[in-house]
């Protein structure tokens, strides 16, 4: 497991210095917000789980695409699953190689939507925006199953489902014994009467 | 035996010559204007066909424009389709009007409502509109009314059963007629309360059920209260069990066996009107009628043990002893039975009406379920340590009658309850009640219930229902529920609909993802406050026939190619534009562009040839559209060419 972690880290990491050296922002959502345009995505796409990834912002001038720089601290950015059930504070950090550019790493450790949450200030600008995976936007976390060679390792949630099935068998096993013993006891007070 | 054995087999084929398929709940299937139909010209009247037959003097439809007003001359009445109604329709200008009706099952009584609506001209559709509930929960007076009726078929059957087969010969008649008197009083009692609560809805086919049942009543309380009665031949076959006075079939005990043929008769009433015979398939209605027949020779037999056995018999002696032992031990055995058929019928039935095993707790038909089932384990194992523990002990002549009067006053406790719980189970909608919904899949993801309703199996514009429960409750103010379509067959990109909540845990949205025949996966996401997003997929045969609608998806094959032909929409209804599709696949399984591809048309009346468009940046590669405005209703023959390389044949059916 730890392996193909380390393999898909590096992937993504290697990938992600090329998404940020081009300065290009494939799959990635845009969006004007004030005087300015937000491309917000994934570090690496396609995002996998499980392996090291994060949000990946840029922020140009809408008119003249003139990077924006210094908002590192001036905007905040947190990742959000589902209805808020959790949420991750992420630093943003910049790259002298790539003016406007901005990212917060974390490994997403579920399949499925995430949200970026971006507040704060832009300049004069107020922020607040929640951008979302989606298929008219940037993707979702997807599994690995598809790169996985010879053996497919088994996800976690699929272990925890595993594991749930199991505890239901042991427990209808536990019932259908304790009444075996009873039904055997009973049997026994009865053929001594 | 023999003459059991007639009445069975007379009372069996009675079932057979009067169920007709039908179903529980009236539901819609298809509707002229159809739902969401966009028309050319005003419709003088609105038609809908429902599942089963419903009773126009309890229906009603309302056509009603965006301010509320009506438009119908509120003359509902049968359309002439078999489970058709039709109401005739004022001149009615361009705009949205929405259809509110309300049937009343001519099977059961049972009420459901619905909506739909359509737009003349260019106008926008009305907003959905709110979904009532589509079977309203049963009032008080059906669950009292039911109860009586069970709890009487239950007694008289099985009272009759009991002091026929199992009794002995020195049973006190005076208890036995007044067991069945009480038994056809409940009757009596049931089936006029069932008919007061029906009122002046009241169908004729159910009330013809329920006379048929309260007359049965009348009949164990006559022959009860005078058993001479019974040896009077026209009293006797009015009874329908009246053959067993009539010549070869003559028996000496008259009286018991017209009450047996009053309660199997009552009891076939029951089942003619449940949800067995709303399956429509004459397996349920034998397993429904073998579950009620069982039931009522258990239950009605141990009320019949206790009253005219246990509570009048001595065992003071040895002998007296054995003599009960005996009957205890005939009852126990014919109750194993009893019983053994009932669990196998009500399992079988339920393999029938639940979707989910976690349907038991989470409608309230498998909740009445679970308790029902829970209830019989309990009823068993009283019955069963009866016949391990007190039986033997009896026939050894042991005294022990006290003992075994205090257990089957219990079972009979447990026995009251149970068809408390039987009244609620047959006045629920089933969850596998059959949908007007084209699809219609249950599934259960992390703790919640997920229902999906697709209304209309072909391609083009449908409408996507998500109902999202908790247990009973429904989960209303989701953030988000989302729809994501892909094709399994092709790669179309992944498109998402984003549902909107219009009644109390229903999400609907409406589009044209599944433009394409084949084979489509919807993921579906429910995001809710505070937890992690709820996600399964459900996967949609689009132009397969399935449900009630018919699919016009055909594979014409032309010259070197292939096409995928369908319509949007799938049932084409005259009057109303409608736009064909010819997907162009090559001998590679690759869509085939730039070609040019016509259709001409033969049918009731002239359509010029029309030549496809081709746009691959909004229909995808070898889609090519043809737009028609209108076709007369009619079989319509269309061949689709391609250039001079060959010509394909389709045919399209168009209805009124």
């Amino acid at each position: 497991m730890s392996r193909l972690l380390a393999t898909l880290a590096a992937a993504a990491v290697v990938v992600s210095s090329f998404a940020v050296n081009m300065n290009v922002a494939l799959g990635h959502e845009h969006r004007a917000v004030g005087p300015y345009t937000f491309m917000v995505g994934w570090i690496a796409e396609p995002a996998y789980v499980n392996a090291a990834n994060g949000l990946s912002l840029d922020v140009i001038e809408t008119g003249n695409s003139k990077p924006v720089e210094g908002l590192a601290t001036t905007l905040q950015a947190e990742v959000i699953v589902g209805g808020g059930a959790k949420k991750l504070s992420l630093a943003l950090a910049t790259d002298k190689e790539a003016p406007g550019h901005y990212a917060g790493s974390f490994i997403p450790t579920k399949i499925g939507d995430y949200i970026f949450h971006i507040f704060g200030t832009a300049g004069s600008t107020k922020v607040d925006e929640r951008f979302e995976s989606g298929p008219n936007a940037f993707e979702g976390v997807v599994s690995t199953d598809s790169l996985q060679f010879p053996d497919r390792i088994a996800a976690n949630a699929e272990l925890a489902a595993r594991l749930d099935s199991l505890q239901t068998l042991v427990i209808a096993a536990i019932i259908i014994g304790v009444l075996a013993l009873l039904a055997s006891v009973g049997g026994l007070v009865m053929r001594r009467r | 035996m023999r003459p059991l054995a007639v009445i069975v087999t007379c009372v069996l084929s009675g079932a057979v010559l009067m169920g007709g398929a039908a179903e529980a709940h009236a539901n819609y299937v298809r509707s002229n204007p159809a739902s969401d139909a966009r028309l050319v010209k005003p419709p003088t009247e609105v038609r809908i066909e429902f599942s089963e037959p419903p009773d126009p003097k309890g229906s009603d439809i309302q056509v009603l424009d965006t301010t509320g007003k009506r438009h119908d001359k509120g003359d509902v009445g049968p359309s002439g389709d078999p489970n058709g109604l039709r109401v005739s329709l004022e001149p009615i200008p361009d705009g949205g009007y929405l259809v509110a009706w309300t049937t009343t099952s001519a099977v059961d009584g049972h009420t459901t409502k619905g909506s739909f609506a359509f737009v003349v001209g260019n106008g926008p559709l009305p907003p959905p509109p709110p979904v009532p509930e589509t079977a309203p929960p049963p009032s008080p007076l059906e669950i009292a009314g039911r109860a009586l009726s069970y709890a009487g078929i239950a007694l008289g059957l099985g009272t009759a059963f009991f002091v026929l087969f199992i009794a002995p010969a020195s049973t006190d008649p005076r208890r036995e007629s007044s067991l069945l008197g009480v038994a056809g009083a409940l009757i009596v009692a049931g089936s006029l309360t069932l008919m007061v609560d029906q009122g002046a809805k009241l169908p004729l086919r159910l009330g013809v059920m329920l006379g048929v049942r309260a007359f049965a009543g009348l009949m164990l309380t006559a022959v009860s209260l005078t058993p001479r009665l019974a040896l009077m031949r026209p009293v006797g076959a009015l009874a329908g069990g009246g053959v067993m006075t009539l010549g070869p079939f003559a028996t000496f005990r008259p009286r018991r066996m017209i009450a047996l043929a009053a309660g199997i008769a009552a009891a076939m009433t029951a089942t003619l009107v449940s949800h067995a015979t709303a399956l429509g398939s004459l397996g349920s209605m034998a397993l429904d009628f073998v579950h009620v027949l069982s039931v009522s020779v258990w239950t009605g037999g141990v009320v019949a043990l206790l009253w005219c056995v246990l509570l009048t018999r001595r065992d003071e002696t040895a002998e007296d002893a054995r003599a009960l032992g005996s009957t205890v031990w005939r009852f126990s055995v014919t109750a194993m039975i009893a019983a053994a058929l009932l669990i196998t019928a009500g399992v079988l039935q339920s393999f029938d009406r639940l979707v989910l095993i976690d349907d038991l707790y989470e409608t309230p038909y498998g909740i009445a379920l679970a308790v029902k089932i829970v209830l019989v384990l309990v009823a068993l194992a009283i019955g069963g340590f009866n016949l391990l523990r007190w039986g033997p002990r009896l026939r050894a002549g042991i005294r022990t009658r006290t003992a075994l009067i205090r257990d089957t006053l219990a079972e009979t406790a447990i026995f009251v309850v149970i068809i408390v719980a039987a009244s609620f189970l047959t006045a629920f909608a089933p969850p596998a009640q059959p949908s007007a919904a084209a699809y219609d899949q249950t599934q259960h993801v992390s703790g919640l219930r997920l229902e999906m309703l697709v209304a209309s199996a072909g391609a083009g514009r449908n409408t996507y229902v998500l109902r999202v429960h908790q247990g009973l409750a429904p989960i209303t103010g989701a953030e988000k529920v989302a729809f994501r379509f892909t094709m399994v067959e092709h790669d179309m990109g992944q498109q998402e609909l984003v549902a909107t909540e219009r009644a109390a845990g229903e999400y609907v949205a409406d589009g044209s993802p599944t433009a394409m025949y084949g084979t489509w996966k919807i993921q579906t996401i429910v995001r809710l406050a505070g937890r992690e997003d709820i996600s399964t997929v459900f996967t949609l045969p689009v132009g397969a026939p399935t449900g009630g609608g018919t699919t016009t998806s055909q594979v014409v094959t032309i010259g070197p190619y292939t096409a995928i032909v369908f319509t949007d929409p799938a049932t084409p209804q005259s009057g109303a534009p409608v736009t064909m599709f010819a997907v162009l696949i090559g001998k590679d399984g690759n869509p085939v562009t730039g070609k040019q591809v016509s259709a001409t048309f033969s049918g009731p009346s002239s359509q010029a040839p029309i030549n496809g468009i081709e746009d691959a940046a909004t229909l995808g590669p070898g889609r090519y559209k043809f737009p028609i405005a209108a076709l007369d209703a009619g079989k319509w023959s269309i061949t689709i060419a391609v250039g001079n390389e060959g010509s394909g044949p389709y045919s399209l059916d168009v209805s009124r």
